[in-house]
C-alpha cells in the first residue's frame, strides 16, 4: 500500500466515528492545556525571579576578593590576562583605588572633588553593561585625562573653603574646565604641583547593582591611574617597598551567559581566588523552580495519562467494530504491516490534532492569565492561582517555541504509545475468524 | 502440469480434548482455467479445503502447491503478498466496506498492490461496467440489493486479474433469480479471462455451472467428476437415493490421472457417483 493510501484510510476512518474522535481528541486536548500552561506557569516563575536577582546584581558576573592571603599568585595584570583567555569570558576589569587617598585629586574652580576614584578597564565599561546619561563612553583606547563621573558625583565636588556641607556646586562637569592635579605635599595649590586638562566624554547612570558602583564616583583607566600614583610617588618622594608584590583587591570578571557563570567560577578558583557570584544565590532558587515546574508539568502530565487511556480506549472499540473489516482486508492481501501503520496512524493523528488544539487553547489561557495579572498589579501577583498549594506563581505565562514543539511531539508520542498495543491487537485478528463472524 | 496440485492435505482441529478431523487425506489437482466446484454438505471440510488452498489456514500435514510454490510454507508476509498477486476471492456475504463506494471497495485489492489511484479506478470503474454496475459507482453497499452489493464483490475479485479465485457460496444470501445472475456472471468472467475458478458450495444447482464437481464427504473426496456426466445420471439418480457416501468413491477415469491418487479411498465404483442425500441442499 502506498503512504498516501494509507494516510487516506487514517483519515476516512477518524472521520468515520466523529463523535468519537472528537471526544477522544478533547482529551489530549485537555491534557496538553494542563502541561503547557503549567509548564508555562513554571517558566514565568522562573523568568520573575531572574528579573529579580538581575535587579540585585549582574548575574553574569564573578566577583574576585583578594585580601592579600594569595601569596602564590599575585591577582596582578598578567594574571588577568589569564582571567581573559578563559572561555566565555566576555571582559575582565580590575576594581582599583589609588593606594594613597589625595593622590589624584580633581579641580574645577574653587571646587575640589572628594570622593572614591576607580581605576578600570575602560575597554570593559561597555561590555560590563554601564550606562550613560549624557555623552558616550570613551572608546580606542587613548584613555590619558579621560574621566567618567557617576551621576551623582557632582555633589561629591566641594569648595574647601565653604563651611556649608549641603551646598550642591553649580558644575557642569562634562562641559566646565576640570583639571586632575597630582598635588605636592598635599597642597594642590602649590607651585610643584602637576596638573593635566581633564576630558569627561560621560556622565554614567547610577546604578547600585554594578560593581564598582558608578553613582557618586569617578572612574579612571586603570593605566593611566597608575601612571599618575607613580608622577605623584616621584614628585613627593615617596618609597615603593621592592619587596611588596602588586596586588588587586578586586577584579571583577564578566561572562558570556549565566549558565557559564559556574564553570568560569571553578578555573579561577583553580588559581587559589576567592570568588563571589549571583550563581549562589541563583542556583538554588533555579532548583527550586525546577522542582515547582516539575510539580507542575507532573499535574498535567496525569490529565494526559488519562486522555492516553481514552486513545486506547477507543482504538479498541474500533478494533471490535472493525475486526470485518480487517479480515477481509487480510484475505484480499494487504500486508499486515500496513494494518498496523494505518493503525498507529490513527492513534498518533488523534494525540497530534490535541496537540495543536491544546497548544491553541493554551496561548488562549496564557494570554488571559498574563492580563488578569497585569490587571492586578505588579506586586498582586495572580490571586486565584497564586495561592495554590502555598506556591507562589509570578504573575506571568510564558509559552516559548520548544515547549510548543514539545507538546506536539508529545502528544503525538502519547497517540503512538496508546496506538501500539490496539494495532497489536488489530494485527494479530485471524482473517478467518473475521470473516466468519455473522 | 496443473496450477493446483494439493498432496496428502490433514486438518485435525482440536476442539477441547477432542480431535475433528475436517480432512482426511485429500489429494487435488486443478488445471488452470478451470472451473472447478467443491461440493460438500456443511461440515464436510470443503471450506476449511478452500480456506487451505487460499492460504488461510495452515494444514496438519500435505502440501499445496500453487504453479509449483508451496504456499503452506510461507510466512503471513509472503502468503499476503501472494494472495495479492494470485488470488482473488468471493464471499457469501459479500465482505464490502460499508463505508466505501462501489468504485472504492473494487478498486481496494489494487490499492493494497500499491497501484495508484487513478489508475485504480480506472480499472474499477471497467470492472463495474462488466458487472452491470456503470450506474452505481458512487453507491455504497448499504444502498445496494444483496445482488448488486455481490455484484461489486464479483468486480473486486476479478479486478487484480488473479491466476485463481474462490468462490465460497457465492449465492447462499441471494434469492434464486438473482443466484443465476449471479452465477453466470461468475463463471462467465472466470472463462473470459481465462482464470481459474475453484467454487465451494453444498448447492447441486450450483455446482451445474462448473466444469468439474469435486464431492467431499467428512472430509475425503468420494467423487471427482465432469459435470456434463453428472448432470445426465444426476437426473436418472436422483430416485434411488440408495447410496452411502462412504461407499460412493470418486471415478477415477473420469479425471485427469494424476490428480487424484485416492489412496485412502474404498474401492471406486465409478460409474455411479450417486448424488448424496443432502438436506442442506435446496433450503425450505
Amino acid at each position: 500500500m502506498k503512504i498516501k493510501d494509507m494516510i487516506v484510510m487514517c483519515l476516512s476512518n477518524l472521520l468515520k466515528r466523529k463523535v468519537r474522535t472528537l471526544l477522544t481528541v478533547m482529551g489530549v486536548v485537555i491534557g496538553t492545556c494542563a502541561i503547557v500552561v503549567m509548564i508555562s506557569l513554571g517558566l514565568g516563575l522562573q523568568k520573575t525571579q531572574e528579573e529579580a536577582l538581575a535587579q540585585m546584581g549582574d548575574l553574569t558576573v564573578i566577583n574576585i576578593y583578594n585580601y592579600g592571603n594569595a601569596t602564590e599568585q599575585p591577582l596582578d595584570d598578567s594574571m588577568l590576562e589569564q582571567f581573559r583567555q578563559i572561555p566565555k569570558v566576555v571582559a575582565v576589569t580590575p576594581v582599583y583605588s589609588p593606594e594613597t587617598w589625595g593622590s589624584v585629586m580633581f579641580i574645577s574652580g574653587k571646587y575640589q572633588y572628594e570622593s572614591s576614584i576607580y581605576g578600570v578597564d575602560m575597554n570593559a565599561l561597555p561590555l560590563l553593561g554601564y550606562q550613560t546619561d549624557a555623552g558616550e563612553l570613551p572608546t580606542g583606547g587613548k584613555y590619558d585625562g579621560v574621566v567618567l563621573f557617576g551621576a551623582d558625583s557632582v555633589q561629591n565636588f566641594r569648595n574647601p573653603k565653604s563651611k556649608r556641607w549641603d551646598e550642591v556646586p553649580d558644575l557642569n562637569l562634562m562641559e566646565d574646565k576640570i583639571e586632575i592635579v597630582i598635588p605636592f605635599e598635599n597642597d594642590p595649590k602649590n607651585k610643584k604641583s602637576i596638573s593635566y586638562k581633564a576630558t569627561v566624554p560621560a556622565i554614567l547612570t547610577s546604578d547600585w547593582s554594578k560593581n564598582p558602583s558608578p553613582g557618586y564616583s569617578a572612574f579612571m583607566d586603570i593605566n593611566y591611574l597608575k601612571k599618575l600614583e607613580t608622577e605623584y610617588r616621584k614628585l613627593n618622594g615617596v618609597k615603593v617597598d621592592k619587596n611588596k608584590v602588586f596586588s588587586y583587591n578586586n577584579v571583577v570578571v564578566k561572562v558570556e551567559d549565566m549558565k557559564d557563570v559556574a564553570a568560569v567560577e571553578e578555573v579561577i578558583q583553580g588559581f587559589g581566588f576567592e570568588t563571589n557570584s549571583m550563581e549562589s544565590i541563583r542556583k538554588p532558587l533555579e532548583e527550586q523552580s525546577r522542582s515547582q515546574q516539575m510539580i507542575l508539568g507532573g499535574l498535567g502530565a496525569i490529565s494526559l495519562l488519562v486522555a492516553a487511556l481514552g486513545i486506547t480506549n477507543t482504538m479498541i472499540m474500533s478494533i471490535y467494530e472493525r475486526t470485518r473489516e480487517i479480515g477481509v482486508m487480510k484475505v484480499l492481501g494487504c500486508l499486515v504491516s500496513n494494518i498496523r501503520t494505518v493503525f498507529l496512524m490513527e492513534a498518533g493523528t488523534i494525540g497530534l490534532m490535541g496537540g495543536i488544539i491544546g497548544v491553541g487553547i493554551s496561548y488562549g489561557i496564557s494570554f488571559a492569565i498574563n492580563t488578569l495579572s497585569m490587571q492586578g498589579g505588579a506586586g498582586g501577583g495572580m490571586g486565584g492561582i497564586g495561592g495554590m498549594g502555598g506556591m507562589s506563581l509570578g504573575g506571568s505565562s510564558i509559552i516559548p517555541w520548544w515547549l510548543v514543539v514539545g507538546a506536539l511531539l508529545f502528544s503525538t508520542l502519547v497517540g503512538l504509545a496508546s496506538g501500539f498495543y490496539p494495532a497489536n491487537r488489530a494485527v494479530k485478528i485471524s482473517a478467518l475468524t473475521a470473516i466468519r463472524q455473522e | 502440469m496443473s496450477l493446483i496440485e494439493v498432496k496428502d492435505l490433514r486438518k485435525v482441529y482440536r476442539i477441547d480434548q477432542e480431535r475433528v478431523v475436517a480432512l482426511g487425506r485429500v489429494n487435488l489437482s486443478i488445471d488452470e482455467g478451470e472451473v472447478c466446484c467443491i461440493l460438500g454438505t456443511s461440515g464436510s471440510g470443503k471450506s476449511t479445503l478452500l480456506n487451505i488452498m487460499a492460504g488461510l489456514e495452515k494444514p496438519t500435514r500435505g502440501k499445496v502447491l500453487i504453479g509449483g510454490e508451496d504456499i503452506t510454507a510461507m510466512g503471513e508476509r509472503q502468503l499476503a503478498l501472494f494472495r495479492q498477486k494470485n488470488i482473488g476471492f468471493i464471499f457469501q456475504s459479500y465482505n464490502l466496506m460499508p463505508t466505501l463506494t462501489a468504485v472504492e471497495n473494487v478498486a481496494m485489492p489494487l490499492m493494497f498492490r500499491g497501484v495508484s489511484r487513478a489508475r485504480r479506478d480506472k480499472e474499477a470503474k471497467k470492472m463495474l461496467k462488466a458487472v452491470g454496475l456503470g450506474k452505481r459507482m458512487k453507491h455504497r453497499p448499504t444502498q445496494m440489493s444483496g445482488g448488486q452489493q455481490q455484484r461489486v464483490g464479483i468486480a473486486r475479485a476479478f479486478v487484480a486479474k488473479p491466476k485463481i479465485v474462490f468462490a465460497d457460496e457465492p449465492t447462499g444470501n441471494l434469492d434464486s433469480h438473482t443466484t443465476l445472475e449471479v452465477m453466470e456472471m461468475i463463471v462467465h468472467m472466470a472463462r473470459d479471462h481465462g482464470e481459474t475458478l475453484i467454487l465451494v458450495t453444498h448447492d447441486k444447482e450450483i455446482a451445474q455451472y462448473a466444469d468439474r464437481i469435486v464431492r467431499l464427504v467428512d472430509g475425503a473426496i468420494i467423487s471427482d467428476t465432469p459435470n456434463q456426466s453428472i448432470i445426465g445420471r444426476e437426473e436418472q439418480a436422483q430416485p434411488e437415493e440408495a447410496a452411502t457416501p462412504a461407499k460412493d468413491a470418486p471415478a477415477e477415469e473420469a479425471v485427469p490421472a494424476e490428480a487424484v491418487p485416492s489412496s485412502e479411498m474404498p474401492s471406486p465404483q465409478a460409474d455411479d457417483p450417486a448424488p448424496l442425500p443432502d438436506p442442506d441442499a435446496f433450503p425450505s
